[in-house]
């Protein structure tokens, strides 16, 4: 049988890097990531979160075939900022918002128990 | 609510007029955590009875988000499952990788928290870590019955073990396993007790140790630690024109039920039904008013583009909460790796 290893859309291969940059040649201040072993589920989410950004002036994602499990997203942004500070930016106010979920809905499992009891 | 109203996404009859502006992120004030925390709900609405159902709302947050959180339920929370399954003899119907095909399906108690991730690939031996693992074993075998029931001719009368339920799936402590898991079977065991695994005759048998391990749902869906995991926006219907009389009782049957009530007024009067609307959550938005022409002009269907109705069943491994609070971690985690891998590649 020739079916791929289950745990190839997960697992990196030797060698293999996260997160590759390449910087695009026709437009200034514009780069291209190649995000290994991850789909829409980060991609949509940091695309959304890039365009939060004022300085972002452009941000997209696509996953280019089903079969090869990466994603590339390309950020384009206003001449005193980097994508690549972008990129950063966006990640970190992810990680705000995610522990402001996990505080908030731990408070309202709470406030139901307390409801009950 | 007019027309052109951008907080709502306004269901009409063949489209979504205002798709379009709710599939960009809206212009307005520049985005801060601040800001987003002031907007951030979570309500808690409905636990099931059997504690493996949750239902909360989250509002103030993206779709993107909110579909995050579903994918990462579904595909990357952890769960253990059967693995490896060595069959020392199976004389019944079943093919040996069917066997173990269903068996592997078969959903465990065990806390996957507890567990490491196995080095891959899984070994192919018997003898594995009980820092990973967990071993089952299923020993049956079906035999005529010596004291039948007088005159019945139904198989579980006349057999003694024609039917292999998921209960004969017994668990076998591995190294220091029985000493760190007393108990063991009520901890570890297997989640239901009734599910039918095989048929059997009298002079088969079925004999196999398993080895289960801890995966995500990417690798196997047998790995996934939800039944569903969904997410849909709060509908909201307005009444434009009071809709009276015969008119009402159709409206009502537009809606899923408990949608629309129908109250009684005096001064309406000799017809005095009115309809209104109760409780607009739990419609299906079916859209089924846009069929009745003198009806259609009296309601406007819209949703709340940020607030998400997320119900979780859990298949009763960890109940529903905490998996909600997994899945956020692991999108947590996932955030860290990028950081650190942006700050290798500057």
């Amino acid at each position: 049988m020739n079916a791929p290893p289950t745990f190839e859309s997960f697992l990196l291969y030797d060698g293999e890097k996260k997160i590759i940059k390449e910087q695009d040649s026709k437009v200034p201040n514009a780069a291209i990531f190649t995000v290994n072993k991850e789909d829409h589920t980060l991609g949509n989410m940091i695309r959304n979160q890039l365009l939060k950004d004022p300085q972002v002036l452009f941000a997209g994602y696509k996953l280019p075939h089903p079969l090869e499990h990466k994603f590339v997203i390309r950020i384009q942004t206003t001449s005193d900022y980097t994508p690549h500070e972008a990129f950063m930016h966006a990640i970190t106010d992810l990680i705000a918002e995610l522990s402001l979920f996990e505080e908030r809905f731990k408070e309202a499992i709470k406030e139901k128990k307390d409801g009950l009891d | 609510m007019q027309k052109g109203d951008s907080s709502r996404i306004i269901l009409e009859e063949y489209a979504i007029s205002n798709a379009v502006e709710h599939s960009i992120v809206q212009e307005g004030e520049p985005w801060s955590i601040e800001k987003f925390a002031e907007n951030l709900k979570v309500e808690i609405i409905r636990e099931g009875d059997n504690g493996r159902e949750l239902e909360f709302d989250l509002i103030g947050c993206a779709p993107a988000l909110a579909n995050a959180f579903r994918r990462i339920l579904l595909s990357e929370v952890p769960s253990m499952a059967i693995e490896k399954v060595f069959i020392r003899n199976n004389t019944s119907l079943i093919q040996d990788e069917v066997l173990a095909h269903r068996l592997g399906l078969l959903p465990l108690r065990a806390d996957p928290r507890l567990f490491e991730y196995p080095a891959l690939p899984v070994s192919e031996d018997e003898d594995a870590s009980d820092q990973d693992t967990l071993r089952y074993e299923l020993k049956v075998t079906c035999s005529l019955n010596p004291h039948p029931r007088k005159d019945s001719r139904r198989p579980e009368d006349i057999y003694i073990n024609d039917n292999v339920y998921s209960r004969d799936v017994k668990w076998v402590p591995l190294g220091q396993q029985a000493e760190i898991y007393p108990k063991g079977e009520e901890q570890l065991g297997v989640l239901e007790s009734d599910i039918l695994i095989c048929k059997m005759r009298p002079g088969q048998e079925i004999h196999a140790f398993m080895h289960a391990v801890k995966g995500i749902g990417k690798d196997h869906a047998k790995f996934s630690p939800v039944a569903t995991a969904t997410y849909r926006m709060l509908p909201e219907i307005k009444l434009t024109k009071p809709v009276k009389g015969e008119m009402a009782e159709r409206l009502k049957g537009c809606f899923s039920p408990g949608v629309i009530e129908i109250v009684r007024d005096k001064k309406n009067g000799p017809d005095d039904r009115e309809a209104r609307v109760k409780n607009a959550r739990y419609d299906s938005c079916s859209r089924n008013v846009f069929r009745h022409n003198d009806l259609k002009e009296c309601v406007q269907l819209t949703r709340v583009p940020d607030h998400f109705i997320f119900t979780i069943e859990s298949l009763g491994a960890l109940p529903p909460a905490v998996l909600f609070l997994e899945a956020v971690k692991t999108l947590k985690a996932k955030c860290r790796t990028f950081i650190e891998e942006i700050d290798n590649i500057a």
